[in-house]
């Protein structure tokens, strides 16, 4: 699935995966007469079914206010999001969209194993006086054989690798069935062979599964690995699919500072990109033509 | 063994106390085991101390002197109740707003424990100055009549529905709060029904046994069963047993050496606890067992 132009425009109706149209966000003000904090403005966005968005941004760009709205957890300032043609709060109590927190969210100290949490998901829907059933259960060992962790399942949450808890919240999050899965911070402490098999697997599971899959990062190979299109998020968006792909001056103009830092081993002139924006402050992905593009619009697999 | 003599001659005097203790523990062990994975000991304590406000508010009432009617009883309990659940509620508003920093919660919970007993104390002094504390901070098991053994046994089996009623988003909520929140569990309701059943509890222990045995029935059981078991549900019925093999070997202690029946269960749930941490050393490195 490559990239289709129209994608970027998105189809009239709320026919995709996602869309958002015109979104603002901004937390209210502390003081009863200071000035409210804008977190994301004017966001304009539409994901295919099936399709693999990465949304790169820095720590504060508002990437997390971009998971809490598309949950329905908090209501945008202004705008509109429609998930698979309904409101966000309504698609999630469907079972429609699931999400993949940080790792650093849960209690490892809790005494559960691998398959537990996969049937906590499973199970929250049945109504209190119900036992588990044996539908969670299969819908449950499914999940987690569909992520590989069947081996693990019976071993304490707290005594996996990061890697296989990453399975085991991406099991968790698929036991509903979900059509559009979100992900937070996926590859944080996963080393890179491991974060190539997660990413492979991201890809078999939208093969398998039909999903929609939004991948959100400040790492650029988190994103880049295996998406269909890369969008930079910082308080506004910017998608990055034209042939000119997303280079040094757009990641400096998005992360405002040493971007070679982040990046690690990929090599970028932070100098020449600060330029670049400066010179061309209005045309993001624009600007940086010129320079070598770090990853292009299509897929890297 | 004077306990069976005891409990033969003086059935009417020593097994209300029996029952009212199997009660508190089966309705503390259960919350023991949350309090302990969510480390609210401390809101325990707090919701405990907020207790002596609520004997002075009972006091401006005339509900705290040594003698009291039935009726006045139960009157007294539901003030204090209704004390302690407001002040848990208000920790539970205060923290929720500081969801970031921890010395937030922590610092409200001091607040609410110290005014507290500033409250109580001075409206206690002025309406009831002849008001003993020390069976409130200590309680005394053995005073228990038929009437409140069974007002335990009720609130125990109250809670515990409540309990098993909210189990799954509970224990979602408690193992992974913030994935629990995206996956549809209302986590601040969850949160509150946790905190009023905390409330419940150790008013009604508190009232039975004392500020110490509630504290220490809301803590210790859970912290032997996490040392015992990597899997929730075995950790609940270990607490459960722990608790209950915990209280039963106190009133045998206290039967037999005369000790107050609140001080001998606290030695003997500590004893339970330190030898499942011994025993359960092993059992509870599931990285090592699992390979």
């Amino acid at each position: 699935m490559g990239i289709d132009p129209q994608h970027e425009i998105g189809p009239s109706g709320f026919a995709a995966a996602l869309e958002y149209r015109g979104v603002s966000f901004a937390y209210p003000a502390r003081a009863a007469d200071g000035p409210s904090v804008p977190v994301l403005s004017d966001v304009t966005l539409s994901v295919s079914h099936r399709e693999r968005l990465g949304v790169l941004g820095p720590n504060g760009g508002g990437k997390s206010t971009l998971l809490k709205l598309t949950l329905g957890l908090i209501k945008p300032t202004r705008g509109t999001i429609r998930v698979l043609g309904r409101e966000p709060g309504a698609a999630r109590a469907e079972g429609l969209v699931a999400y993949v927190p940080q790792k650093s969210g849960a209690e490892l100290a809790f005494p559960i194993s691998a398959r537990q949490v996969v049937l906590q998901a499973a199970t929250l829907h049945l109504p209190a006086w119900k036992r588990t059933d044996a539908e969670s259960i299969r819908r449950a060992e499914w999940a987690l054989s569909l992520v590989g962790a069947t081996e693990y399942a019976d071993r304490h949450a707290g005594a996996l690798s990061g890697g296989q808890l990453q399975r085991v919240w991406i099991a968790r999050a698929l036991a509903n069935r979900p059509r559009l899965l979100l992900l937070d911070e996926p590859t944080v402490g996963i080393d890179p062979a491991g974060q190539q098999q997660f990413s492979d697997l991201l890809t078999r599971l939208r093969n398998e599964m039909d999903l929609t899959i939004v991948v959100v990062s400040h790492d650029l190979r988190t994103v880049a690995a295996g998406c269909d299109r890369v969008a930079c998020l910082a308080r506004t968006l910017h998608f990055h699919d034209a042939p000119g792909g997303l280079t040094p001056a757009v990641l400096a103009e998005v992360f405002r500072h040493d971007v070679s830092a982040i990046f690690g081993d990929v090599h970028i002139d932070a100098h020449r990109a600060a330029e670049c924006a400066h010179h061309h402050p209005t045309q993001g992905a624009g600007a940086g033509g010129a320079s070598r593009p770090i990853v292009d619009g299509g897929r890297s697999s | 063994m004077k306990t069976l003599e005891y409990l033969r001659d003086y059935p009417d005097l020593f097994w209300p106390a029996c029952l009212a203790a199997l009660a508190l523990a089966l309705l503390c062990s259960m919350l023991s085991v949350l309090v302990v994975l969510k480390r609210m000991a401390f809101i325990g304590q707090g919701i405990s101390h907020a207790g002596f406000g609520g004997i002075g508010l009972a006091a401006v009432f005339g509900l705290a002197s040594a003698s009291l009617s039935p009726g006045a009883t139960i009157a007294q309990f539901v003030v204090v109740l209704g004390f302690c659940i407001a002040s848990a509620l208000g920790v539970g508003i205060l923290s929720a707003q500081h969801k970031q920093g921890q010395t937030h919660e922590d610092t409200a919970i001091g607040i609410v424990l110290v005014l507290s007993m500033a409250i109580g104390s001075v409206l206690v002094g002025i309406y009831s100055p002849r008001f003993q504390w020390e069976s409130f901070l200590f309680g005394y098991l053995l005073n228990t009549a038929w009437p409140d053994a069974w007002m335990a046994v009720g609130v125990s089996v109250g809670v515990l529905a409540a309990l098993f009623w909210a189990r799954r988003p509970m224990a979602f909520w408690a193992f992974d709060p913030r994935a629990a929140e995206a996956f549809g569990v209302r986590t601040g309701a969850v949160r509150v029904l946790l905190l009023v059943l905390l409330a419940v509890a150790t008013v009604t222990a508190m009232r039975l046994a004392g500020v110490v045995l509630a504290s220490a029935l809301l803590i210790l059981p859970g912290a032997a069963a996490l040392r015992l078991s990597s899997r929730f549900g075995v950790v609940m019925g270990l607490s459960v047993a722990c608790a209950v093999v915990g209280v039963l070997a106190g009133l045998v202690l206290s039967f037999e050496t005369n000790w107050p029946p609140g001080p001998s269960i606290v030695f003997t749930l500590t004893a339970v606890y330190l030898v499942a941490s011994v025993a359960g050393r092993r059992a509870f490195a599931p990285s090592v067992q699992a390979g």
